[in-house]
């Protein structure tokens, strides 16, 4: 998928998006390597994680999770609702959804990461998981239906974007009235250079 | 602010932590001061809804 695009760094987004899948097909695929970030159940304890909330999701998922907040302590997900995940990775939060949901909801996980889709869609096939769907696209141009979603849920993938507005913009476009964000995201409290911004490295790692 | 702007409401960050200390690999977060955050808001139920949410942000200046 090439979706060419110009912004105000020093780079071309598609080379922004080969290093971020780079780094996360590592993730994926290799995910006690180690990296900048914790990985896995105990990065899920850190970030306020509760047992019950991953008891059913394969450890394959578990342990290819790199999130930076809990979407779920946000607020309920209730029965009944149609929940999207930006940014699904091996899709443990679409999977924890998918059982707050239950049957009569739906959850849409979306990644641009080959590998994260194809570990997120056997970790969903292994745990019988019948109501959730892994869909390759990107947040600037999600491969989703206007008002249709109730809840998005994301987590520590907004900060990967250099186009945060249209990633915002597609936000409210897909969601109801009413639908709700829940996000786990970073917060740089110290002023970024633009010679910075412009540096791939830096947002990868 | 450019939650609001495009069409959210109740926009709220709730949490706040230092998640990358400890990490396998010294990351170039730490020196920015990067910090994990939780955060919400709501899509505005109505366009009357949205724009009392916008005129928040407007700075009246007294008479």
């Amino acid at each position: 998928m090439q979706f060419t695009q110009t912004n105000n760094f020093n780079f071309e987004l598609d080379k922004l998006r080969e290093a971020i899948q780079d780094e996360y097909e590592v993730v994926a695929t290799k995910p006690g390597q180690g990296f900048h970030f914790h990985t896995g159940r105990p990065l899920a304890y850190i970030l306020g994680y509760e047992d019950a909330w991953l008891d059913n999701i394969p450890e394959q998922s578990i342990a290819s999770f790199a999130g930076t907040g809990n979407p779920f302590s946000l607020g309920r997900i209730y029965p009944g609702e149609h929940v999207l995940d930006i940014g699904s990775g091996a899709g443990m939060d679409s999977m924890i959804a998918a059982h707050m949901v239950g049957p009569e909801g739906s959850i849409i996980g979306i990644d641009m990461t080959s590998a994260m889709l194809a570990k997120a869609r056997s970790a969903a096939a292994e745990a019988n998981i019948e109501n959730v769907e892994f869909r390759e696209g990107y947040a600037e141009a999600l491969p989703v239906a206007d008002d249709s979603i109730d809840v998005i849920i994301s987590n520590g993938v907004l900060n990967l974007m250099p186009d945060k507005l249209s990633a915002l913009q597609e936000m409210a476009r897909v969601l109801k009235p009413n639908g709700r964000l829940q996000i786990g995201d970073i917060l740089v409290q110290k002023e970024v250079p633009d010679s910075a911004k412009g540096k791939i490295d830096l947002w990868t790692g | 602010m450019v939650v609001v702007e495009v069409g959210f409401v109740d926009f709220e960050i709730t949490w706040r932590a230092d998640v990358f200390s400890g990490a396998p690999q010294e990351s170039s977060a730490a020196s920015f001061g990067t910090l994990g955050i939780n955060f919400r808001a709501r899509k505005a139920r109505s366009e009357a809804e949205w724009y009392d949410e916008m005129n928040k942000f407007n700075c009246a200046i007294p008479q």
